[in-house]
């Protein structure tokens, strides 16, 4: 080999590494790069879930504030003055009055007695107190037993005994779900039997109901949870998510159910 | 041993190319890799001719056994395909560069065979069209990646582009030079040039097999 062929075959070799190492080079930059950028992309997702989550808890939270204050002023305000003005109109003297009179005290009467039936209602409605002070179960149990109607709807219930006995935050809004689940089956899917299950799995609460209405598939609710009007699906979906939980939405056996799986409270604690 | 392994890696060209066939067989690949798929198609046919044409020269008539304008119309061929390929990705990066390159190769195709070399030349490939479609490549893969380091929407990394792109980089950095000296190197050492022609058919098996990736990852 002379002098030329040697600079020939070290030119070559120097220019195939000279060609690779660069190539290489680039490529490592471009892959370095493209995962640098995609953690920042991850924590900005992560950040913006954590302020997403921040800001349906403290809107959850005031709603609840806001929903016992109404309450409370119903109750102990107009419910106080209602309870007053009964106490006064039971006193009114109408044995001397004429027959027109006499009909139009009981109206007034009947009329006075419904109106603090409804404030109450509403009271304990928007502020449940068996839920504060006998926990989930029982409010649940209470909720169902005040709407349900043997010949109109029937509610059936199987709830576990592990509910706590004392609220949290947490049961308060499964109490909202169960609640606004229960309202949406009545009022759109016009069921008339409704059956609600309650148990306890690898540290997952599991609400199961079902009903036998005209209700909601999966595709269905996802659908319906876009729509701006549907304040009741977004509050349910705010809570779903405040919970960790899930919700799922099937119908078989000729009826529909809702499954809503909750993370207990230990499991969300360790995830935070 | 020895000897099924130089057969095996002679006829890699056409075998790698039936890689990326299979997984084109089994997945339907979208519109934008179109491109690539006509690529795989027609680079089978060529490699075939030009192996066929290497195996039987010895019962070819003497003006049909040389398979050099072959490997000068495969190249022409990549070249013109995947600068569509990468003028089509929807980059907008060094746009009108992009587009006058292929203006650029075509210029000096006509002026390099019509006044320096003959591209039907019966002894040798035309070296200098070889490197000049290599280096232009590699122009094209280095500003795909530079446009991906910029980009700020931050996706995937591997998705199929990224796949042929990488592919098609480490082939046209390999060969490069290799297609620069090898009209020289055949003149000085042919049997090193020779072996030297292993060194591209097994870079042109990587090659494939990241097409195969490519296709197999963006395939329905």
């Amino acid at each position: 080999m002379n002098q030329g062929d040697n600079e020939i075959t070290l030119m070559l070799v120097i220019g195939i590494v000279a060609m690779l190492m660069l190539f290489i080079s680039l490529l490592l930059i471009f892959i370095f790069m493209q995962r640098k950028k995609l953690q920042y992309r991850l924590n900005l997702q992560t950040l913006q879930n954590i302020q997403k989550n921040q800001l349906i808890e403290a809107a959850v939270r005031s709603e609840e504030i806001e929903r016992h204050r109404i309450a409370e002023e119903l109750h102990d305000e107009v419910g106080a003055i209602l309870g007053s003005s009964s106490l006064h109109f039971y006193g009114i003297n109408i044995n001397d009055s004429d027959e027109t009179s006499k009909e139009m005290y009981q109206k007034g009467k009947s009329l006075l007695d419904e109106g603090i039936h409804k404030i109450r209602g509403i009271s304990h409605n928007l502020h449940s107190t068996i839920l504060q002070e006998l926990g989930l179960k029982e409010a649940i149990s209470h909720f169902c037993g005040k709407i349900s109607h043997s010949n109109v709807i029937e509610i059936s219930l199987n709830l576990t005994d592990q509910h706590n006995k004392k609220a949290t935050q947490n049961d308060i809004s499964i109490y909202r779900i169960i609640q606004e689940l229960i309202h949406n089956i009545i009022k759109h899917a016009k069921a008339n039997l409704i059956h609600i299950q309650s148990t306890s799995k690898n540290n997952n609460l599991i609400f199961i109901i079902w009903h036998n209405g005209n209700g909601l598939t999966q595709n269905q609710f996802e659908k319906l949870r876009y729509i701006k009007d549907g304040l009741g699906l977004k509050n349910i979906q705010n809570r779903i998510i405040l919970l960790k939980a899930d919700l799922a939405f099937s119908y078989h056996s000729e009826r529909y159910f809702i499954k809503i799986t909750i993370p207990e409270i230990e499991s969300i604690n360790r995830q935070d | 041993m020895l000897k099924i392994f130089q057969f095996i890696v002679d006829w890699s060209e056409v075998w790698s190319l039936l890689i990326p066939i299979a997984v084109l067989l089994l997945k339907k690949q979208p519109v934008g890799l179109k491109l690539v798929v006509f690529y795989v198609w027609t680079a089978l046919i060529i490699n075939l001719a030009i192996d066929m044409v290497w195996k039987f020269r010895t019962i070819l008539p003497a003006a049909y056994n040389s398979n050099n304008f072959l490997y000068n119309l495969h190249s022409i061929i990549r070249f013109y395909l995947f600068s569509a390929f990468f003028i089509h990705l929807n980059q907008p990066f060094l746009l009108i560069l992009k587009k006058i390159i292929p203006v650029f190769f075509t210029v000096f195709i006509i002026i390099n065979f019509t006044f320096y070399e003959n591209f039907f030349d019966y002894w040798k490939l035309s070296s200098r069209l070889l490197s000049t479609e290599a280096i232009l490549l590699l122009f094209y893969v280095l500003q795909y990646y530079l446009f991906k380091i910029n980009d700020n929407a931050a996706t995937r990394i591997t998705t199929s582009d990224f796949w042929i792109t990488t592919g098609l980089g480490i082939f046209v950095a390999l060969n490069f030079f290799i297609f620069l000296l090898y009209n020289e190197l055949t003149l000085r050492f042919q049997n090193f040039a020779i072996s030297l022609w292993s060194i591209h058919n097994i870079s042109y098996v990587i090659f494939n097999l990241f097409i195969a990736k490519g296709f197999y990852e963006s395939g329905r």
